[in-house]
């Protein structure tokens, strides 16, 4: 905890990333009960108002509808995807990873194999054909299918991590002393890369936050009334020139939070694996 | 005052981290005449490097540095970094290490040794690689021509050395600092690159600084010595003096604690140092050796300053005066009496190996052991001897179960094991323990001491109480000197000793019938080394388990071993009792290998045995031979056609050559 | 030399492989789309004795392997198939053109951010811990993750809405190809630009420090080389070898990159084509473009990995004396 405190102040920059996050977390929990406005109101008068006008925060856009309590909304359903997103495909790849690196031989050569074909396809692109094809978006349906498609990042992460631990002579100690393949895989393996998967898992949480909002962009993510950070953005290109802030807030929205856990997650790399 | 080509006053460095202002070099003022070698010696983390780093001006951003270091005549602390350029590599040069990471991957050793000529002396290319080929020349290189065009990769290490040392030749250097230059190579190897600096010296007249843990070494290309520890020069004096009348209690301990010829289990306990070295912070001040000294006094903080001890000889000890206190008589450990049913047990035989073999990989084929025959006597010690890439470690794998071999079989008390752990019994895996290299590997970093010790005997089911194996564990770590408080500890809290103790209180809990000990003392600095075989040698005679001890160290093989077994490319050598093996007749590999190993007697001098060439290809079966391509007794062709015979010299002496006892 | 020609030959024979097993993984993802592809063509008011015979005359009755299978022989012989929605246009006739967009703007993308990002973090590296150094990383660690509408946006903002020296979406005028409207170009390929950029220029970064502090670096300046010298020719070379495997991986970031930027600037590329093509549930559409990244990404990966081999000597010529 005192390393801990003493890396933060050596890092200022990861508490203002800290305040950020914490700050997005409250306004998803507590925020949408302390707005004027719903998100799905309809402020029939003040349609596209200015930053401000009639208690709209942030104005509001084309059909009137408040851009700060959209936002506010959105937060919630990107923070749960991505966060479940980054520790199912974590759990995943933490799966698939130690079982194809520990058993090696043929196992981790169809492994292997199967990750170079997955990966022949942009994870994007998968996600956003498969959810295409699927239609209708749900939260369970976005996790799903954007954690399978970082399953191969994180997995051969995993496997990686798993590949250095296993070299290790504490490991040859355990098989001779008869240890089952779990007991070596989890207690003995897993305590030792609690560092690395977690800096991965914070790291693939800034991308899930980029992959969910790009599907939600792309019109794949979760459908209206829903509000979406993504969508928000491309609704309102088209008036982009008239109400830039119907684009650009949700655009920062997104930006602030993306970059806050990325500082976030650079501090955690930085505290958990390199000054060790 | 003679003239000095190197002169260093009161230098001090310190590093500041995360724990606080540390020193690295604390005080240290010496010189250094024209053609005059110093060999500087203390183990790791006594500051050794930084101070010849700080010779080249190159030391890391938070070193804050103070004193200076007078090359002919120049302050180079007081230089740029633009100006270093011009010294660096051309009258300094340096020798680091290890070879392979010296060298960039990227581009051919001829490219690394032309532009030291092109920068420096301003040649042109093809000047400056006649210059190269010329350098590799003086280092006995052999086909040079080839070597230019070679990536590091695509050479031994041994010839990675030289290269690196004809490197730092080119610019015919008036000091050359070699750091470590052997610590990463074989024993045979390390002797050649030794005796070509010494023909260097003769030849082209430079001065040399030698930086080095090991005495034998510093005692082949030294004059001077320096002595170093936790930063601060503790002796320094011309060689004789040094080894002929050591003075400071930590330079006696460097030398009594090594094993050496002659120094066997059965008339001596090594001299050993308690502790390790310690950090020390920007503020302590007295003598650093203090904590780990047994003949400290009261008087030690008062009067601890450098004194003359004899001609050219000073030492930073008060016992240098008070000679009074006698060096710790060491005794030898007696063997227990044996009753007569242990004397009729040492008879049996525990385990034999019977042509035993590993190949690895199915389509490159690597033949690490082919076909070892041997047996170990319960309550002996089999040392097995070599160097690496011999097959030694394999074997002993194979042993305890990690690989299973691919012919051959492993008879344990009667019952065929050749078999991985997955198939082996309870039994025999509680049996059979490993000891391993490096105990900061071999210990879960994430388990306590308590967890680690505990889990074998959980495990293999031999205490069910866990109250009770608490107890066990807790008098276990009293034998190997370790206190209760360390049972909650973390591998990451103990030093490197601690560690290994731990591993060695791991494997014996247990009460095993065999241990393998695969080099368990080369991670460690030597005084800590002393102590650890120490430990090892009493729990033997103690727990009365055989233990096959391998080591590349003919030292350490000949101090615990009862019998010795010397292998070569996946074959043995030569096998016999110890005594046997350490006299005449030898094989001529035996015969190359005692005689590279350096002498820690400054009056005697061997001359080691010259072994060119390269080990033989491991993915290519041997017909003949394995040592013919080097050996300096080849007798003809037949040693590279045909197997060499079995010679038997006595019932247990016997070696492989087609040399008969009677010529070698 | 041997060597590298073997590593060649099994490059190309997983790539196939790969492409294989890809292509039917793709055709059966789109098999479960929900709706006749028949009832589709011929429209909701079709009578069912028309789509039924529509589905007889173009196979769809076959078992899926049969229909798998013919697609394949297709596609081989360059034939991609008819477009649903576009009713009577061949898919060859509308992809290409869009293709040779998409490459444009990748390629365009391609030569700003890999010299840039390279460069920033090479300088980065040298200057570790120096305040150089902590603007590029910070600035690549916000960029890191940012998706590429976001920096567009920004982008559009500023040059487009207040400057106005960019247009607001990428259209090309009919009859006029986009060589005559390359300024179209340039906004999207700088919002792929961001968010490559941050990855990349870390990695050099962080593989440039990693090398700046290697054995060989400090022998080489203990040589006495000057630090010019050791950063240019001793580095460098070792350090920028990792960025060619770290560029090829994020390949698939740059095509997932090109469809956000093509929807959002309206340019007419392949994304904005595959993206037209699922909400218009455009069966063969989808298969040909999929196939198509597919194939564009697997043979750019190839090509990093080969050009990785080729310039390391470790593997090109392993082995060696040891």
């Amino acid at each position: 905890m005192k390393y801990f405190i003493y890396q933060l102040r050596k890092h200022p920059l990861a508490i203002v990333g800290i305040v950020v996050i914490l700050l997005w977390i409250f306004a998803a929990a507590f925020g949408p009960s302390m707005l004027n406005y719903t998100y799905t109101q309809l402020d029939s008068d003040h349609q596209m108002a200015r930053p401000g006008e009639n208690g709209h925060i942030l104005g509001t856009d084309s059909l009137g509808r408040d851009i700060l309590s959209r936002i506010v909304v959105g937060s919630r359903s990107i923070l749960t995807v991505a966060l479940f997103t980054s520790i199912v495909s974590t759990l995943i790849g933490i799966l698939i990873g130690f079982s194809a690196g520990y058993f090696g031989g043929l196992t981790d050569t169809i492994f292997l194999r199967a990750m170079d074909i997955l990966m022949a396809i942009p994870p994007l692109v998968l996600s956003m054909v498969v959810l295409g094809i699927l239609g209708d978006s749900t939260i369970f349906s976005l996790t799903l299918i954007v954690s399978i498609a970082f399953v191969p990042a994180t997995a051969r992460v995993s496997r990686g991590v798993l590949l250095t631990e296993k070299s290790q002579e504490y490991v040859s100690a355990a098989r001779i002393r008869g240890e089952s393949h779990f007991y070596i895989m989890f207690v003995e393996i897993l305590p030792n890369t609690t560092g690395p998967i977690i800096v991965e898992a914070t790291a693939r949480f800034a991308y899930s936050i980029m992959m969910v909002a790009s599907l939600g962009f792309l019109g794949v993510g979760l459908q209206p009334p829903t509000p979406d950070w993504g969508m928000m953005v491309i609704e309102n290109k088209p008036i982009i020139a008239q109400a830039p802030w119907t684009v650009l807030f949700p655009a920062l929205a997104i930006a602030s939070l993306v970059i806050a856990i990325s500082i976030f997650s650079d501090f955690v790399s930085k505290v958990l694996v390199h000054e060790r | 005052m003679k003239d000095n080509i190197l002169d260093i006053q009161n230098l001090n460095i310190r590093f500041s981290t995360f724990d606080g202002l540390f020193t690295a070099v604390n005080d240290v003022s010496f010189s250094l005449g024209y053609d005059e070698s110093i060999g500087i010696i203390g183990e790791s983390g006594c500051g050794k490097s930084t101070l010849s780093y700080s010779v080249m001006k190159y030391l890391p951003s938070n070193a804050q540095v103070d004193g200076k270091v007078i090359f002919k005549g120049d302050d180079l602390l007081q230089k740029s970094d633009k100006e270093m350029e011009a010294v660096r590599g051309n009258r300094i040069a340096m020798v680091f290490q290890n070879p392979y990471s010296s060298l960039n991957p990227a581009h051919t050793i001829g490219f690394q040794l032309d532009e030291v000529g092109i920068h420096h002396q301003k040649l042109s290319k093809a000047d400056a690689r006649k210059a190269s080929l010329e350098a590799l020349e003086l280092m006995n290189l052999g086909d040079v021509k080839a070597i230019v065009n070679r990536y590091p990769h695509q050479i031994s290490g041994g010839i990675q050395q030289r290269v690196c040392i004809a490197m730092a030749l080119l610019c015919k250097p008036d000091l050359m600092i070699l750091d470590e230059p052997t610590t990463a190579l074989d024993v045979t190897t390390e002797a050649v690159i030794l005796d070509s600096i010494k023909a260097l010296r003769d030849k082209l007249h430079m001065s040399l600084i030698y930086i080095s843990h090991d005495m034998g070494v510093i005692n082949k290309v030294a004059e001077q010595i320096i002595v170093m520890y936790n930063g601060e020069i503790v002796e320094k004096g011309p060689k004789q003096e040094i080894f002929n009348h050591p003075t400071h209690p930590y330079t006696r301990a460097l030398i009594n604690c090594m094993p050496r010829k002659g120094v066997v289990k059965e008339n001596t306990k090594l001299n050993s140092i308690k502790g390790y070295v310690k950090k020390r912070g920007a503020s302590e001040k007295g003598c650093p050796f203090a904590d780990r000294c047994e003949k400290k006094n009261d008087t030690c903080e008062q009067l601890y300053r450098m004194r003359e001890v004899g001609p050219d000889h000073i030492a930073a000890c008060d016992r240098a005066y008070a000679t009074d206190i006698p060096d710790k008589v060491v005794k030898p450990v007696k063997k227990v009496k044996k009753t007569v049913e242990e004397v009729q047990d040492e008879e049996k035989e525990i385990i034999s190996l019977d042509s035993l073999t590993k190949v690895y990989g199915t389509r490159k084929k690597v033949y690490a052991v082919n076909g070892i025959d041997v047996s170990v006597q319960s309550g002996s010690v089999l040392g097995i001897v070599g160097e690496s890439g011999c097959g030694k470690s394999t074997t002993g794998h194979m042993v305890s179960g990690l690989y299973k071999p691919t012919a051959g079989k492993i008879i344990f008390n009667g019952k065929d094991i050749s078999l991985t752990w997955k198939k082996r019994d309870k039994e025999t895996l509680k049996d059979i323990q490993l000891i391993f290299q490096n105990p900061g590997r071999s210990l879960n970093p994430s388990h306590t001491v308590q967890q680690i010790i505990d889990r074998p005997m959980k495990k293999l089911g031999m205490e069910s109480d866990k109250n009770k194996r608490k107890k066990i564990i807790i008098d276990m770590l009293k034998k190997v000197d370790l206190g209760k408080e360390y049972l909650t500890k973390k591998p990451r809290q103990l030093s490197g000793g601690e560690q290994q103790r731990v591993a060695i209180a791991r494997a014996l809990t247990i009460h095993p019938q065999l241990v393998v000990c695969d080099e368990p003392t080369s991670a460690l600095d030597v005084s800590v080394q002393a102590s650890v075989l120490n430990l090892l040698n009493e729990l033997q005679i103690e727990s009365h388990a055989a233990y096959m001890f391998i080591s590349h160290d003919l030292n350490v093989i000949n101090y615990l071993s009862d019998n010795i077994m010397v292998m070569y490319a996946g074959k043995i050598a030569e096998y016999g009792t110890r005594d046997e093996v350490m006299a005449p007749p030898y094989h001529p590999y035996t015969e190359a290998l005692l005689s590279a190993v350096p002498e820690v007697d400054p009056t005697k001098r061997n001359v080691a045995i010259e072994l060119e060439g390269n080990l033989p290809n491991p993915s290519k079966k041997i017909t003949g031979c394995p040592f013919a391509g080097r050996c300096h007794k080849q007798v003809g062709p037949i040693c590279e056609q045909q197997a060499p015979p079995l010679v038997q010299v006595s019932p247990t002496h016997y070696y492989y050559c087609h040399i008969s006892a009677m010529d070698v | 030399m041997n060597n590298f020609i073997q590593i060649i030959i099994r490059k190309v024979g997983s790539l196939l492989a790969t492409l294989l097993v890809m292509s039917f993984i793709i055709f059966m993802l789109v098999e479960i789309m929900p709706g006749d592809v028949a009832q589709m063509i011929l429209g909701q008011s079709a009578t069912e004795e028309s789509v039924a015979a529509l589905r007889e005359s173009r196979g769809l009755n076959d078992p899926v392997l049969v229909r798998y299978g013919r697609w394949v022989v297709n596609v081989i012989q360059g034939d991609l198939g008819e477009s649903i929605y576009m009713q009577g246009v061949t898919i060859n006739s509308i992809l290409w053109r869009r293709v040779g967009h998409s490459l444009i703007l990748a390629f365009a993308a391609f030569i700003l951010f890999v010299p840039l990002s390279i460069f920033f973090g090479v300088l980065a590296g040298v200057k570790e811990k120096t305040v150089t150094d902590s603007i590029i990383s910070f600035f690549g660690l916000a960029t890191m993750a940012l998706p590429e509408f976001v920096s567009g946006v920004f982008l559009i903002s500023i040059f487009a809405v207040q400057m106005k020296v960019f247009p607001i979406v990428s259209v090309i005028p009919i009859g006029e190809s986009l060589f005559e409207n390359l300024d179209i170009v340039i906004l999207p390929a700088l919002s792929i630009t961001f968010v490559m950029f941050g990855y990349i220029s870390r990695m050099q970064r962080s593989s440039m420090i990693i090398v700046m502090n290697s054995d060989y670096i400090r022998a080489a300046t203990l040589k006495g080389m000057p630090r010019r010298y050791v950063i240019f020719r001793h580095a460098l070379k070792n350090a920028l070898l990792p960025t060619i495997t770290i560029i090829g991986m994020n390949m698939g970031w740059l095509f997932g990159g090109l469809i956000v930027v093509e929807t959002l600037f309206g340019f007419p590329g392949m994304g904005s084509l595959l993206m037209t093509a699922i909400k218009t549930r455009d069966v063969p559409l989808i298969e040909a473009c999929v196939l198509l990244i597919t194939v564009i990404y697997s043979v750019s990966t190839m090509i990093t990995d080969l050009l990785y081999s080729y310039l390391n000597p470790r593997v090109r010529f392993a082995g060696g004396q040891r």
